[in-house]
C-alpha cells in the first residue's frame, strides 16, 4: 500500500456558494494545464481535486500545484475500497512505514450510509495500530497525524498535509491592465494580483532610443517567472518618445514626473478600456519616491475614476525585495537597463504638486492627439510559458 | 547593417570556416593520443604553431602555447610569471590604462603580497619609457604594457620600453598586442611574451595564445594532462589552431596597405566629424588608425548609441544606458580627460572592408541624430 494520489481540497472556493461551480471548473482547468507535462491523471468531485500519481513521484508535482492559485492545502492520499477490514489494512501499512512514535487517527464520515460509526471505526484503527506497532497515541502531541475520510466513492487515507498557495483560481476575478515597469515592485504586485485569482494583462511605456531595447528582454523575462501564475500573459507596449519629449519642453522641471505619470494612467486607462480590463493596477507603495506621496497619488489619480489597484501600497521596501527573491524576478529586475532615462529625470521632482498647476502645464500641449496615436501604435507580445510571441495583428 | 565595431570583435573568413570545418573532419582524434590518428592531429597542431610563429618572424627565437583566449593568455603569463619567480623580486609594473584582464590578474596578486605599481601615461594615453624607467629596481620582476590600446587606438613604444626592461635582467616584459595585431607594425622579437586572440583579427571566438621566448616556462595557470609542454593542460583544440593560422596568414598578407587605407579613413572620418561640430578626439593622431574614440559634446553616448543601433549602424562606448551604472572609461581618466569627456565617448573602429559610404552612413545619421535626440 502506497499514497497514490495528491488531494487538492478547494479553500476560500467553499465560502462561494452559486459561483461554486464556475470556481471548481476554473480551477480544475488550470490544474490541468499547469500539470501536464507530468502525465498524470486529473479529476474533480464536489469537494476535490484527485491527481492520480501512477508513477510519477509526488514531489515536483506537489511543488507545481502549491504555485496555483485557489488552493488551501494538498493532502497526499492513499485511495482504498470502503470495506472496513481493507481500511484497518491500508493505515497500519501506511503509519508502519512513517517515522515517528505517537500518533493520532481522525476518521471523517462523509458518506453516511456507511455501516461503521466515526467514533468506532477510530477505535478500530488505532487498536491495530496500537496492537501491531510499537507506537502510541497521544491526541496532543502527536507525530502522525492519520486523516480517514471515507467518502462517497472510495476511502482516502493520508497522513501528510501541504499548504497551497491560497488565493482565488486564476481568472474568476476579472482582468486587470497593470504597469510593469521593469523595476522590483511592479513585478511582486502582479504576483499578488495573480494568487488573489486577478488575470493580468500589462502595459509598458517605452522611450526608444532614451531608453535601450534590452528593457523589453527584462520584461519578458519577468512574465517568463510570472508565467507559473498565469500561462499566457500579454505585454502591450506603448511608444511614450513623443509625450516624453513635449512634457520635457513644455512643462516646468517639478512637475516634469507628475505630468509624466498623468499620461501614463491616461494610456493605461484608455488601453484597458479598450482590452476589457476592469481595473487598472501598479506597483506604487506610498511615499517612496516624489510621485508616491499621497499628494502626488491624488493629483496623478484625478484623471480617471477607473479603478486603480495597488496592491503593494502599505509594504514596505525590505518585504518587497523579500517577495521579489521568492517569486524569482529580483535578479532580473536589477539588471541595469531602466525605464526611464536620466535625461529626463528632473532633480527636485515635486512632492506636494498642485493640482490646477500640472493642468495647466499640461495643457500646453495638444496631449490628446498624442495620446490617440500612441494607443493606436502599441506593439503588443505574449509570454507564453517563457516563450515570447508576436501577436498578430487584430 | 554597417558594423563599425571590430575592436569589439571582427567577422570570421569563410575561409577560416572552412578549414575549420575539414579540420574537425580529419583530424578529430586527441592530439595527444599515441596512435597514429592522433599522432596526425598532433602533427597538424604544430603545423599551425610554426606557421603561427612565422607570420611573427620569431620563430628561432620564441616558441607558443595555444589558449582559449588572450584573457586566458595574460592570465596565464603575468600570474605564472609572478608565482614563479616572487622569490627574485616582488615588485610588478604596468599601466593604468590595460584592457581589464591585465589589470585585474595584475590586481588579484597584491593579495598574495606583491607590489604592484600601475603606471601612469601621457596625454595622448602612451607610457614613456622615463616614467617606466622611473618606477623599475632590481625587485622587478615582470612589466606588462598594452601595445595598441583598446579604448582609444593609443600606440606605445613597445621597443623603446623593452630598452628600459632589458637593464633590468631579472624583469620580464610582456605585451597584450590584441589590438595591434595586423593594424600596426610591431617588433616581435624585443618582448619576451605577447598575447593575442584570433576573434580580433577574422578568426573564432575561443582560441588565442601566448608567444613568449623559448627558455620561460612560467607556472602554469591549468593543471592536468601536461600537454602544451606541460605549460597549458586541456585537450587541444586542433581546428581552432588551424583556423587562427589561417586567419593570421590572411589578415598580414598585404597588411602595409591594410594599414596605410585605414589611415586615409581615420582621416577622412576625423574631418567629417569636425565639419558636424563634434571633434573631441580622444584618440591622439600618432595612434592606431583602426581605432577613433571621440566624445559628444552635447549629447548623451548611451542614447547616440542606441539611436544608431535601431538604425543598424553598430558603434560601441563604455557607458551604458542605465541610471544605476554610469561607467567612466578609466583609460580616458588616466589620459586626463574630464569626468564628462570620459563617461560620454564613442568609439568607432574600422575592418580591413570598412569603405568610406560605411563611414559616410554613419556619419550622416549621427548628424541626423544630433538634430532629433534630446542633448543630456
Amino acid at each position: 500500500m502506497t499514497y497514490d494520489s495528491l488531494m487538492i481540497h478547494y479553500g476560500e472556493l467553499s465560502t462561494k456558494g452559486m459561483n461554486k461551480k464556475a470556481f471548481i471548473n476554473t480551477l480544475y482547468q488550470n490544474v490541468k494545464h499547469a500539470l501536464k507535462s507530468f502525465g498524470v491523471g486529473v479529476s474533480y468531485t464536489h469537494d476535490f481535486i484527485l491527481v492520480k500519481l501512477d508513477d510519477a513521484s509526488y514531489e515536483p508535482v506537489l511543488a507545481r500545484i502549491q504555485e496555483i492559485p485557489g488552493i488551501q492545502k494538498i493532502s497526499l492520499v492513499a485511495k482504498v475500497e470502503k470495506d472496513m477490514n481493507e481500511i484497518i489494512k491500508a493505515c497500519l501499512e501506511l503509519v508502519s512505514k512513517e517515522e515517528g512514535k505517537t500518533f493520532k487517527v481522525d476518521v471523517h464520515r462523509v458518506d453516511k450510509a456507511f455501516p461503521v460509526r466515526s467514533y468506532d471505526a477510530t477505535c478500530q484503527i488505532a487498536d491495530e495500530i496500537l496492537h501491531n506497532t510499537d507506537k502510541t497515541v497521544d491526541l496532543h502531541n502527536y507525530d502522525i497525524f492519520l486523516k480517514v475520510a471515507i467518502r462517497l466513492d472510495y476511502a482516502y487515507i493520508s497522513c501528510h498535509e501541504y499548504p497551497g498557495l491560497g488565493g482565488y483560481p486564476l481568472g474568476m476575478n476579472g482582468k486587470v491592465m497593470h504597469l510593469l515597469s521593469g523595476g522590483i515592485d511592479s513585478p511582486v504586485a502582479a504576483y499578488k494580483l495573480l494568487r488573489r485569482g486577478i488575470a493580468l494583462e500589462t502595459i509598458h511605456f517605452a522611450s526608444p532610443p532614451y531608453t535601450s531595447a534590452a528593457v523589453i528582454d527584462k520584461l519578458t523575462d519577468i512574465l517568463g517567472e510570472l508565467n507559473v501564475y498565469q500561462r499566457n500573459i500579454k505585454l502591450n507596449i506603448i511608444p511614450f518618445t513623443k509625450i516624453q519629449e513635449a512634457i520635457y519642453k513644455y512643462v516646468p522641471e517639478p512637475y516634469c514626473i507628475t505630468v509624466m505619470r498623468r499620461m501614463m494612467m491616461r494610456l493605461a486607462v484608455g488601453l484597458a478600456k479598450a482590452h476589457h480590463c476592469l481595473a487598472v493596477s501598479t506597483g506604487e507603495s506610498v511615499g517612496q519616491v516624489a510621485s508616491q506621496t499621497l499628494q502626488s497619488l491624488i493629483v496623478i489619480n484625478e484623471v480617471t475614476n477607473y479603478p486603480v489597484l495597488r496592491p503593494l501600497a502599505a509594504e514596505d521596501k525590505v518585504s518587497i525585495i523579500d517577495q521579489s527573491k521568492k517569486i524569482g524576478t529580483y535578479e532580473i529586475s536589477i539588471r541595469p537597463y531602466e525605464d526611464c532615462c536620466t535625461i529626463f529625470k528632473p532633480k527636485k521632482p515635486k512632492t506636494h504638486p498642485s493640482l490646477l498647476e500640472a493642468i495647466e502645464y499640461e495643457n500646453r500641449f495638444d496631449y490628446s492627439a498624442m495620446i490617440e496615436e500612441a494607443l493606436e501604435r502599441v506593439e503588443i507580445l505574449y509570454v507564453e510559458e517563457g516563450e515570447v510571441h508576436e501577436a498578430v495583428q487584430e | 547593417m554597417v558594423y563599425l565595431d571590430h575592436a569589439a570583435t571582427t567577422p570570421v573568413y569563410p575561409e577560416v570556416l572552412d578549414i575549420e570545418k575539414e579540420a574537425e573532419l580529419l583530424y578529430f582524434a586527441n592530439a595527444s593520443s599515441l596512435h597514429t590518428a592522433g599522432r596526425k592531429s598532433s602533427r597538424a597542431l604544430e603545423d599551425a604553431r610554426k606557421r603561427i610563429l612565422n607570420c611573427f618572424g620569431v620563430a628561432s627565437t620564441h616558441t607558443m602555447v595555444f589558449t582559449s583566449g588572450a584573457t586566458e593568455s595574460n592570465n596565464f603569463f603575468i600570474k605564472g610569471i609572478a608565482l614563479k619567480y616572487q622569490n627574485r623580486g616582488k615588485k610588478i609594473i604596468t599601466t593604468k590604462v590595460e584592457h581589464p584582464s591585465v589589470t585585474n590578474a595584475f590586481r588579484s596578486l597584491e593579495a598574495l603580497g606583491f607590489e604592484v605599481v600601475e603606471l601612469p601615461v601621457n596625454d595622448k594615453g602612451e607610457l614613456e619609457p622615463q616614467t617606466l624607467e622611473a618606477a623599475m629596481d632590481q625587485h622587478t620582476i615582470l612589466v606588462s604594457v598594452i601595445g595598441v590600446n583598446n579604448e582609444t587606438g593609443s600606440i606605445n613604444d613597445l621597443k623603446a620600453l623593452s630598452a628600459v626592461v632589458k637593464k633590468y635582467p631579472k624583469a620580464f616584459f610582456h605585451s597584450d598586442l590584441t589590438q595591434a595585431i595586423g593594424k600596426t607594425k610591431i617588433d616581435y622579437s624585443c618582448l619576451d611574451a605577447f598575447s593575442f586572440s584570433a576573434h580580433k583579427f577574422g578568426g573564432r571566438k575561443g582560441v588565442g595564445g601566448l608567444v613568449f621566448k623559448k627558455q620561460i616556462a612560467p607556472s602554469p595557470l591549468l593543471s592536468g594532462g601536461a600537454q602544451e609542454f606541460s605549460l597549458r593542460s586541456g585537450t587541444p583544440n586542433v581546428p581552432g589552431a588551424l583556423g587562427m593560422a589561417k586567419a593570421l596568414e590572411i589578415s598580414l598578407q598585404g597588411v602595409d596597405g591594410k594599414i596605410a587605407k585605414a589611415h586615409e579613413l581615420n582621416e577622412y572620418l576625423r574631418k567629417s566629424l569636425m565639419d558636424l561640430g563634434e571633434g573631441r578626439f580622444n584618440s591622439p593622431e600618432s595612434g592606431c588608425p583602426f581605432i577613433l574614440n571621440f566624445s559628444l559634446q552635447k549629447h548623451k553616448a548611451s542614447v547616440m548609441i542606441e539611436a544608431l543601433s535601431e538604425q543598424e549602424i553598430y558603434v560601441s562606448s563604455v557607458s551604458a544606458c542605465s541610471s544605476k551604472s554610469e561607467p567612466i572609461s578609466h583609460v580616458l581618466e588616466a589620459m586626463g580627460k574630464s569626468k564628462e569627456d570620459a563617461g560620454n565617448s564613442i568609439r568607432v573602429s574600422f575592418g580591413y572592408e570598412t569603405t568610406k559610404e560605411d563611414l559616410d552612413a554613419f556619419v550622416s545619421t549621427l548628424s541626423r541624430l544630433l538634430k532629433e535626440v534630446h542633448p543630456r
